[in-house]
């Protein structure tokens, strides 16, 4: 059962966008009769929501299927229980590439709620926060660890806020004007996207 | 090091220690030049709350262990019974063993004391790994709050880094139901510095000052920038930045601001403070032992 569960989630999250969106869209004629006109950024939220998860729920089956850690575990047994954790996602999601979760529509999406912040008020606070510290650009890899020994740059509440709420387990996090979705419990980057804001 | 008198506003007031305040405790020998009639002292009675306070400090470097030793040795004395931490708790490599050089030994007499750390992220620090390591007793969480084991004093660990809409959710429920005289929140990110490197933190200001004003905070501490600097009280709330318990960034404040009401920038440092009733005393001493800034805040009344 829980297999079968596995094999769903696998396939919903290696499903290209198009398939992923095809499942979901209403059919074309909604589109031209303004008595059933769709809210594109509504659907495009929904789906990323969607995707996203298909992610956590992946990554808790495969978590599921290692040995509990125990109540108060060492600094070893929490490391080792990742890196098993790691492998795991590594391999069930061989073939992820950047943009699976934040597809071309989500990335327009963000683009234009990320600079309806940074074009605000506080726009240049806002930059300078994100830049203060920020590792700059480094070379990325989905499903690989977030760059050891690296700061990490602070994402200030008010661009959260313009966000799509994740899960506790997930973040926003920037480098460079790349914004990352990074799993925290397995320290890895799950999806990635450049010029998330202006540089 | 620099120096600059406090201002005293409405509720919050800030007075230098005359030396016969109190004589049963003085943790140096002398203060800096410009305070040289001072001899700064804390109270050091029965039943108050005494706790310190680091930032910035996991190198594993010779100037944090010295550090360390410093605070064992005021320790001695003065027998905190807990520190916070602001952040930065261990910088680069976060594997098991620099958890053993980078904390455990540059504190092997706090710990041996049972002196308790209560810690706070900041951007080096490794949330997943730092979270569940049990002598940070963050219990598994990014943001926490406690209650002091002694005196009408809570304590709220927040993630400067992350400050998404659900913690600040949680800070304005948590502060609103803490029946306590002081809260104290502590956090890595300044609200306000004279860093010449970071610098104030306006984003972080405009979400969560709001409720500090509101829920009758008094006093905040933060790190980042790698100095000690105090700030002129900002809407009655006196503002700590603690950053060099382990780095420095020598002359790095920048006077500029306007905010300083006293600052240290010469060399590494740490704070203890001492809670009475209404009145909260600190000490700032540096690495070489000398009391580098001292005072009371009176605590401010909703």
């Amino acid at each position: 059962m829980a297999g079968t569960a596995l094999a769903l989630t696998v396939t919903m999250l290696l499903a290209s966008p198009a398939g992923f969106r095809g499942a979901q869209s209403p059919p074309a004629v909604a589109q031209d009769d303004p008595a059933h006109r769709v809210n594109r950024d509504a659907r495009v939220m929904a789906e990323f929501e969607e995707r996203i998860k298909a992610y956590v729920s992946l990554r808790r089956e495969l978590e599921g299927t290692l040995p509990a850690l125990p109540k108060d575990p060492t600094q070893q047994q929490i490391n080792a229980h990742r890196m098993a954790l790691v492998a795991l996602i590594a391999k069930t999601r061989a073939k992820a590439l950047p943009g699976d979760i934040f597809t071309k529509e989500t990335r327009a999406l963000f683009r234009r709620y990320l600079a309806r912040v940074f074009d605000g008020p506080q726009g240049r606070e806002l930059r300078a926060s994100i830049m203060d510290e920020n590792p700059g650009r480094l070379r990325l890899h989905i499903n690989t660890r977030y760059p050891e020994s690296v700061p990490v740059a602070s994402v200030p509440p008010q661009v959260l806020q313009a966000l799509p709420r994740l899960p506790g387990d997930l973040e926003y996090r920037f480098i460079g004007n790349r914004l990352l979705l990074h799993d925290v419990r397995a320290q890895i980057i799950v999806d990635f996207f450049d010029d998330a804001i202006d540089a | 090091m620099r120096r600059i008198v406090a201002t005293l506003t409405l509720s919050v007031a800030l007075l230098w220690l005359a030396p016969a305040r109190s004589a049963s405790f003085q943790i140096a020998a002398q203060t800096p030049a410009a305070a040289s009639a001072a001899q700064a002292e804390l109270p050091n009675r029965e039943g108050t709350l005494k706790f310190a306070v680091l930032g910035d400090f996991g190198t594993g470097s010779r100037e944090q262990y010295e550090v360390g030793t410093q605070m064992a040795k005021v320790h001695e004395r003065f027998p905190f019974e807990l520190v916070i931490t602001v952040g930065d708790n261990l910088y680069g490599s976060q594997q098991p063993k620099d958890f053993q050089t980078k904390f455990e030994l540059p504190y092997k007499g706090l710990l041996d004391a049972n002196v308790k750390f209560y810690a706070s992220l900041g951007n080096h620090d490794e949330r997943e790994v730092q979270r569940f390591y049990q002598l940070f007793n963050m219990d598994g969480k990014l943001y926490y709050t406690f209650k002091a084991p002694k005196q009408s004093v809570r304590f709220f660990a927040l993630d400067s880094t992350y400050a998404d809409p659900s913690q600040s959710a949680w800070l304005e429920k948590e502060l609103d139901a803490a029946g306590e005289d002081w809260k104290i929140p502590y956090f890595h990110h300044p609200l306000y510095s004279s860093g010449e490197r970071h610098g104030s933190t306006p984003t972080l200001r405009s979400a969560w000052e709001p409720m500090f004003v509101k829920y009758g905070v008094s006093v905040v501490f933060a790190g980042h920038d790698h100095f000690y600097e105090r700030i002129k009280p900002q809407q009655d709330i006196v503002h700590f930045v603690t950053g060099s318990g382990g780095q420095l960034r020598k002359g790095n404040i920048d006077e500029r601001t306007g905010l300083t009401a006293s600052g240290f920038d010469t060399d590494r440092a740490f704070l203890v403070a001492e809670i009475d009733k209404d009145e909260l005393y600190f000490n700032v001493v540096s690495r070489l032992g000398r009391v580098v800034d001292s005072g009371i805040i009176q605590r401010r009344k909703r």
